[in-house]
């Protein structure tokens, strides 16, 4: 279990992070979502220990974790936001260097690099410098060296930016057969739709502080199940309704001209509701 | 373990880099060596200057192998690879990761004094390099490894290592003992500049090479400044909040 207790960062006089207050459970897939600048990033980087917090702190089942708390540190892999390895190392390399880094040992570094790299469908690029690969292949690497130490715990920051179309499912799948091995899971991500297909409970993020946290069912839900869009001009603008009924009854008041259609409302939805509203120029 | 670890790291980087950082650690010592030893035909004290150049070059060289090695290394790693990120979450206990990183710099700054060396040895001099030499030479480069660790924990831009380099090791290298004696420097300015690293180091390996018995005030020296920048290390690893 992670407990974040009063998190707060601050860079100089600007509050990245605001007295943030979550509790993620053993084996929970949780996303972590705002717009840019909310501070997802400076979460994901104070539960892994890169950055510290100006207040507050992370307990990883029931422990303060710190720089100097290798026992917790050793549960936890991070896949960045940036390509963060040697660009001048082999991707063998990069796979060798992280299993030293966790102690493991030399059969186990192969044997391991192996059976990921291959996996990834990166095994015969093996011998390749991190420079020349595309940035696909690296974002590859990078979830490939975060799974090579068995962590119970992998902080995902944007893993799928930059990816095609189907390697991004590719790595839903990944991540879902992740999750069923009881591995905690935390996903920023600027995809609502790959939290909502993959994440058992969201939290959104607002200028640092944390706007609302639950399933995205409930989140749904409370907004109301069902969309109507109809344009107002040439803005698009929904109504939410809890249910089919409300939202067909809406739809038979409206002019059959005007093009309104009804849709199941989505957590895209939610979040532009809630964070949008207050914040309408960080919502692209 | 941790510590083999990043010497495993460096050793891989000099496997790969290899050509670029033997061709490195020649040139401008070799440059020195022949300009102001073979080019000016000079004597200092009755002897070939070459005899009072060599050591200082020798000196100089673990210093800037040493220096260049962890500086421009830890500043990308940090900075603009983002590698260090790593490092930091990893249960590898940090002080391991610095204390690797103290000695693999200390390790190519020796490799950079032992091409020195062996390039001079056809140059009959008589000088005397014995193990108290090599020892006080990879002293000297742990603590300009040291120090370079320290400055790129400090460094904002990736463009600060180069920085550094022409504040700190460019003056040193001129200064300090490497050309001619701090002794000829008015006062005041003789005692700042004789008590610096290099001056020490490059004032050792000379008394050795001449066959004088040395005191061990310059070897303490070395070490107050290998405490005091390791432990400038170590609190920058562990409480710097932005690293």
């Amino acid at each position: 279990m992670i407990e974040l207790k009063n998190l707060t960062k601050k860079f100089d006089d600007f509050t990245a992070v605001d007295h943030l207050n979550l509790r993620i459970e053993t084996g929970e897939f949780f996303g972590l979502l705002g717009s840019n600048g909310a501070g997802k990033t400076t979460t994901i980087s104070m539960i892994s220990t890169v950055l510290l917090p100006t207040e507050g702190e992370v307990l990883i089942d029931g422990e303060k974790v710190t720089r100097k708390a290798s026992a917790q540190k050793r549960k936890i892999s991070i896949v960045t936001q940036e390509y963060s390895m040697r660009q001048d190392m082999t991707m063998d390399e990069v796979m060798e260097y992280q299993g030293r880094l966790y102690y493991m040992s030399r059969g186990e570094i192969r044997r391991k690099t192996e059976e990921l790299l291959d996996f990834a469908g990166l095994i015969e690029y093996r011998r390749r410098i991190v420079r020349h690969l595309s940035g696909g292949m690296k974002r590859k690497l990078m979830i490939c060296r975060a799974l090579m130490t068995d962590p119970r715990i992998i902080l995902l920051d944007e893993p799928t930016a930059g990816m095609d179309a189907f390697a991004r499912r590719q790595m839903w799948e990944l991540l879902r057969k992740l999750q069923r091995q009881n591995i905690t899971i935390i996903l920023t991500t600027h995809y609502i739709e790959e939290a909502e297909a993959l994440c058992s409970r969201v939290a959104f993020l607002h200028r640092g502080k944390l706007d609302a946290v639950d399933s995205p069912g409930n989140l749904i839900c409370a907004l109301g199940k069902f969309a109507v869009d109809e344009m107002d001009g040439s803005v698009q603008r929904s109504r939410f309704f809890a249910d089919r009924a409300g939202a067909i009854a809406y739809l038979e008041q409206l002019d059959a001209d005007a093009g309104a259609t009804l849709r199941r409302t989505t957590l895209e939805d939610v979040f532009v509701e809630r964070i949008g509203k207050q914040n309408p120029a960080g919502i692209k | 373990m941790g510590i083999l670890t990043v010497l495993w790291e460096k050793w891989a980087e000099f496997k790969r880099d290899f050509f670029k950082i033997t061709l490195a650690a020649m040139i401008s010592p070799l440059m020195y060596l022949l300009i102001f030893g073979l080019g000016i035909q000079a004597t200092s004290h009755g002897e070939p200057y070459l005899n009072y150049l060599i050591p200082g070059i020798v000196a100089m060289s673990t210093m800037t192998g040493s220096f260049g090695a962890v500086a421009q290394n830890m500043s990308v790693q940090r900075l603009y690879e983002k590698a260090l990120d790593q490092v930091m979450i990893s249960p590898t206990p940090l002080w391991q990761f610095i204390v690797g990183q103290i000695l693999g710099g200390a390790l190519r700054g020796m490799y950079s004094a032992c091409i020195i060396l062996l390039l001079t040895m056809p140059v009959r001099t008589g000088l005397i390099f014995n193990g108290l030499s090599f020892l006080i030479l990879f002293l000297n480069g742990m603590v300009f490894a040291t120090m370079a660790l320290v400055l790129s924990f400090l460094a904002k831009s990736y463009s600060d290592a180069p920085r550094y380099n022409a504040y700190i090791i460019v003056p040193m290298s001129f200064l300090c003992n490497t050309f001619f004696s701090v002794e000829q420097m008015p006062s005041g300015f003789r005692q700042f500049v004789g008590a610096l690293p290099l001056s020490q180091t490059s004032s050792m390996i000379r008394g050795i090479s001449s066959g004088v018995k040395q005191s061990p005030v310059g070897i303490v020296v070395l070490l107050i400044y290998q405490i005091v920048f390791s432990m400038l290390a170590v609190l920058f690893i562990y409480r710097k909040k932005n690293l």
